[in-house]
C-alpha cells in the first residue's frame, strides 16, 4: 500500500499501461509455448519489427496528444496522412518529403484557424476537413491508387535499418524526444497544459490561446503527414484509405497513456506506452489467430476496460 | 394574524467552510408582500434558494403551513406552491413561449402534449401580465430581455403559487412592465399569495411591500412593517457594525499624475458613459451594488470586451488593449485579479508553480525555452513575497485554502511587474487574516507607484483601502468621494441612488 501511495497520480496510468503490456506479452508467450513451443514474442527481431510498424501509429499519437492536451481533438488525421503520402509520391524527387510535410502544415493551420478563431467545435471542424481532403484526393486520383512510387529517401526512412534498428524507429524516437522537450521545457508546452485545464483562465493570464491552439493543430498535422510519408515509403506507394486505421488507435493510445481526454493532464511517456500496448495487443491477437471479428471485440473491450480503471482511480483521488 | 405560510427555524448553510446562512429564523405570511434587503453576500440568494428547494439546509428546519418539509428539489417545492423567479432567467431559448410556460406540466391529450390547449393557456397567462403582444408560438430566443422576463413571470403564475419569490424581477423591465408587476402583486396579495420580493431599488420596496426583513452576513437582523424605519435606519441595519478589519494607514490626499483616463466609456447596455481618471500610486475604489457595470469596466480595461466605445488614454498611448495579452505586455502593463478565482484566476488542477508563472512565462524563458534556474527563482520569490502556505509548489492549487489560492493569483500577476492592477472583489470568500495581508500588500504596491483600481462588494474595504471611491449605478459614475467623505452612509446612499432623499 505504501508503495502505491508513493506513486504520483500522474504516473499511475503509465504504470498500469506498462504492467498491462507485460501481461499481454506473457499471455502471448504462454500461448505460443503451449501450441508451438517457441517464444517469438520475446525475440528482439520480432519486437523490433512490431515497433517499426508501431512507429506510424506512434507519430500520429504524438501529434494527437498535443491537440488533446488543449482539450480539443483532431479527427482529420486519416486523410492528412493519406494526402501527405499522395502529394509526396506525386511530387517525387528531393522535394517529396518537404511537400508531404507542408500538406500537414497547411491542414494544421486551417484546423487551428477554424477551432481557435472561428470557434467551430474541433470535432466538427476537423472531421469536415478530413472529408474535404478525401474529396480532393479522390478528385486527383480518380478514386484509384496513384501510380507514383515512393522516393528512395522515403524508402530509406521507412524500411532501412541502421545498426540493426529500423530507421523508422529512430524517427519515432526523435519525434518523441522533441515532443517531450516541447511539453516539459518550453513556454508552448506550459501553455498547452494551461489552456487544457481552463482556457478562460489561461486567456485571462495573457496566454495567446489562439496561437497556442493553432500550434497544437500544426503539430498534429505535421506528425500525421510524417507518418503518411513513412507509411508510403513502407508500402512503396500511397493508396486510398491508408490512414483509415490510425484515428481511433491514436486517440486510444493517448488516453490509455493517461492523458485526460478533456485536456490539461498527461505525460508523453504515457502516450508512448499506450502505443506500445496497442501494437502488442494487436500482434498477440493475430498470433493467436483470432478471427477478425473476435479481435475487434477484444481490442475494443480492452480499451474501454482500461479507461474504466483510470476513471475510477481519478474519481477516488479527487 | 394566521400562522406563517413559510417558516424557517435556525437554518444554517455553509459552502466550503464559509457560512452563507447562520441560525436564521424567518417567517412570512399569506397575503403579504415581503421585501428581503441586504448587501451583496448578505445571504438573500441563499435564503430564497433554501425556501425554493434548490439548496438543503445543513441544520435547522423549514415548515410550510406549519408542517415540516424537506424538499428534494425545486420541483417538490413548486408542488407545495413555492414558485421562484430566479435572477438568471430560466427559460429555454430554443423552445416557444408556450412550451416554456408549460414546461413542467404541459396539458396532455392521450399522452401527447396538447398544443392547442398549451397555446390557449399561454395566451391566458400572458394576458394576465398584459403581454398580449407576445406570440405564444414565438421562440424565446427572438424576444427582448424585458419580454423574456415577463414570460418568466407568466410561467411562474401558471404554476399557481402560494408563495411567489421574485429575485430582482424588475431589473430588466421597462417602466410599463414594472407597473404591470406592481398591479399583479396587488392582485396576488388580495388572493392571499405571499410574495417575497428582492430588489436593490429602495423606492420599489417602499411602494410595494408591507413587511421588510434585513439580512447581513448570513444572519437575519430584523423584520419590521413598512414605515417603522426610516431609509437611514434601514441602511444602518444593512451595514451593521461588525466589520472590523484592520487597514494600513493611508497617505494624505494629493494631486497625482494620471495613468489611465476614461471619458464616456460605453459598452452594450452595461457601461453607459463611465468617466474617471486613475492616478499613479493611487488606490481607486469602485463601489455600488452588484451588476452596475463594475465588472465590465475592469474587463474593458483588460482588453476582454469587444466593441467598447469612448475615449481612453493609458499612459502616453491611446485606446484600450485588444486582448489580455496586449494588456499585460503594453507600455503600461495591466494585470487583472478576476472575480472568480476558481474559473478565471486559476487553473485549479495545475500545480501552484505552474499557476504562479502562467502570466510570466516569457520572463523565465529565452526563445521559448524555459530556464529552470530562473523558473525556480521566480516561483520561490512569489511564494516568499506573498507568504503562500503550501506543502510543496508541485501540489495542485486546488488543495490550497481560498486565501492562499487568491495569493497565488496575486503572485502570478506581481511577476509581470504590472503598472496598473485591476482587482475584482479580491477578498471574496477568504479569511480575515489573509484579507489584512492583501490590504497591506495593496498599499505597499501603491507606495511603489503602482495604480490599483479596486472593486469590492464590501463597503468597509472600500473605505479602509481606497484613496478615492467612485460609485457606479446603472453603468455610470454617480458619485465620487475623497478622503473624509468616504463613509458607509455616503457609499450605500449612492449605491441605491437615493442621496437626494437621504441628506
Amino acid at each position: 500500500m505504501t508503495a502505491l501511495t508513493r506513486i504520483r497520480p500522474a504516473d499511475r496510468p503509465i504504470l498500469i499501461a506498462f504492467g498491462f503490456t507485460i501481461l499481454i506479452l506473457l499471455i502471448g508467450t504462454a500461448y505460443t509455448l503451449s501450441t508451438t513451443g517457441t517464444v517469438p514474442l520475446l525475440q528482439p527481431s520480432y519486437l523490433m519489427q512490431q515497433l517499426q510498424i508501431g512507429s506510424f501509429l506512434g507519430l500520429c499519437a504524438a501529434g494527437m496528444m498535443l491537440v488533446i492536451l488543449t482539450g480539443h481533438i483532431d479527427l482529420s488525421v486519416p486523410w492528412t496522412l493519406t494526402s501527405a503520402a499522395m502529394v509526396a509520391t506525386a511530387i517525387g524527387g528531393p522535394w517529396a518529403i518537404p511537400a508531404g510535410l507542408s500538406v500537414g502544415l497547411c491542414v494544421g493551420l486551417v484546423n487551428g484557424f477554424g477551432v481557435s478563431v472561428l470557434r467551430v467545435p474541433a470535432m466538427i471542424f476537423t472531421l469536415g476537413l478530413d472529408t474535404v481532403l478525401r474529396g480532393l484526393m479522390v478528385a486527383r486520383t480518380g478514386g484509384f491508387a496513384p501510380q507514383d512510387q515512393a522516393t528512395p529517401a522515403m524508402l530509406y526512412l521507412a524500411k532501412a535499418k541502421l545498426l540493426g534498428v529500423p530507421v523508422a524507429l529512430f524517427v519515432w524516437i526523435a519525434v518523441s524526444v522533441l515532443v517531450t522537450f516541447l511539453l516539459a521545457r518550453t513556454t508552448f508546452g506550459r501553455s498547452l497544459y494551461a489552456i487544457g485545464t481552463k482556457e478562460r483562465a489561461a486567456w485571462l493570464s495573457g496566454i495567446r490561446t489562439r496561437a497556442v491552439v493553432t500550434g497544437a493543430f500544426v503539430g498534429s498535422g505535421l506528425c500525421a503527414a510524417l507518418a503518411g510519408v513513412l507509411l508510403a515509403g513502407y508500402s512503396a506507394k500511397a493508396y486510398q484509405g491508408m490512414g483509415n486505421s490510425f484515428l481511433l488507435p491514436a486517440i486510444a493510445a493517448v488516453v490509455l497513456g493517461g492523458t485526460h481526454i478533456l485536456g490539461g493532464r498527461g505525460r508523453y511517456i504515457g502516450t508512448f506506452m499506450g502505443v506500445v500496448l496497442i501494437v502488442l495487443l494487436n500482434s498477440v491477437l493475430s498470433i493467436m489467430q483470432m478471427p477478425e471479428a473476435l479481435r475487434q471485440i477484444i481490442y475494443g473491450t480492452v480499451i474501454i476496460g482500461m479507461l474504466l480503471i483510470y476513471g475510477r482511480g481519478t474519481r477516488i483521488s479527487e | 394574524m394566521q400562522g406563517p405560510i413559510v417558516e424557517l427555524s435556525d437554518v444554517s448553510i455553509s459552502f466550503a467552510g464559509v457560512k452563507a446562512l447562520e441560525g436564521v429564523d424567518f417567517a412570512c405570511h399569506a397575503g403579504t408582500t415581503h421585501a428581503i434587503l441586504g448587501e451583496n453576500g448578505a445571504g438573500k440568494s441563499t435564503l430564497i434558494k433554501t425556501i425554493s428547494g434548490v439548496l438543503k439546509p445543513d441544520t435547522g428546519s423549514i415548515a410550510v403551513n406549519g408542517r415540516e418539509v424537506r424538499f428534494a428539489g425545486p420541483a417538490e417545492a413548486a408542488d407545495a406552491g413555492i414558485v421562484c423567479m430566479f435572477q438568471e432567467l430560466s427559460l429555454i431559448p430554443d423552445l416557444s413561449v408556450a412550451d416554456n410556460i408549460s414546461l413542467q406540466r404541459p396539458p396532455r391529450h392521450m399522452g401527447l402534449i396538447d398544443r392547442r390547449a398549451q397555446i390557449a393557456r399561454a395566451e391566458a397567462l400572458l394576458a394576465r401580465v398584459r403581454c398580449e403582444d407576445v406570440d405564444p408560438r414565438a421562440m424565446v430566443r427572438d424576444l427582448s430581455l424585458s419580454r423574456r422576463q415577463m414570460v418568466e413571470v407568466a410561467k411562474a403564475l401558471g404554476r399557481d403559487p402560494k408563495v411567489l419569490i421574485l429575485d430582482e424581477a424588475t431589473s430588466a423591465l421597462t417602466q410599463k412592465d414594472v407597473e404591470t408587476i406592481y398591479g399583479l402583486l396587488d392582485e396576488l396579495r388580495a388572493d392571499g399569495v405571499c410574495s417575497l420580493f428582492i430588489s436593490h431599488r429602495m423606492h420599489e420596496v417602499e411602494a410595494l411591500c408591507d413587511r421588510l426583513s434585513v439580512f447581513r452576513n448570513g444572519r437575519h437582523v430584523e423584520t419590521f412593517g413598512k414605515g417603522e424605519r426610516s431609509d437611514a435606519e434601514i441602511v444602518r441595519l444593512m451595514i451593521g457594525r461588525d466589520v472590523t478589519a484592520k487597514f494600513p494607514p493611508k497617505p494624505a490626499p494629493k494631486e497625482r499624475e494620471p495613468v489611465i483616463r476614461l471619458e464616456e466609456l460605453r459598452w452594450e447596455n452595461r457601461l453607459n458613459g463611465v468617466s474617471l481618471s486613475l492616478g499613479k500610486g493611487e488606490i481607486l475604489g469602485i463601489g455600488g451594488l452588484d451588476g452596475q457595470g463594475q465588472k465590465e469596466l475592469l474587463l474593458a480595461l483588460f482588453g476582454v470586451l469587444k466593441g467598447v466605445e469612448g475615449k481612453v488614454t493609458v499612459g502616453e498611448g491611446d485606446g484600450l488593449a485588444a486582448s489580455p495579452h496586449a494588456a499585460k505586455t503594453g507600455r503600461n502593463r495591466i494585470a487583472l485579479i478576476p472575480e472568480d478565482r476558481k474559473t478565471e484566476g486559476l487553473m485549479l488542477s495545475l500545480s501552484i508553480a505552474d499557476n504562479i508563472v502562467a502570466a510570466a512565462l516569457d520572463k523565465v524563458s529565452g526563445r521559448g525555452v524555459l530556464d529552470q534556474a530562473r523558473l525556480d527563482a521566480a516561483i520561490a520569490e512569489g511564494m516568499e513575497r506573498l507568504q503562500i502556505k503550501a506543502g510543496s509548489t508541485e501540489d495542485a492549487v486546488k488543495t490550497l485554502s481560498g486565501g492562499n489560492q487568491q495569493k497565488v493569483v496575486l503572485a502570478k500577476w506581481l511577476m509581470i511587474a504590472p503598472d496598473v492592477i485591476l482587482m475584482n472583489d479580491p477578498t471574496r470568500g477568504i479569511d480575515v487574516g489573509t484579507k489584512q495581508e492583501i490590504f497591506r500588500m495593496m498599499r505597499a504596491l501603491a507606495d511603489e507607484g503602482k495604480s490599483i483600481l479596486f472593486y469590492s462588494s464590501d463597503y468597509a474595504e472600500l473605505i479602509g483601502c481606497s484613496d478615492r471611491v467612485i460609485v457606479l449605478y446603472d453603468g455610470r459614475v454617480v458619485s465620487e468621494l475623497t478622503g473624509e467623505a468616504i463613509t458607509e452612509e455616503a457609499i450605500v446612499a449612492a449605491s441605491l441612488n437615493i442621496q437626494g432623499e437621504m441628506a
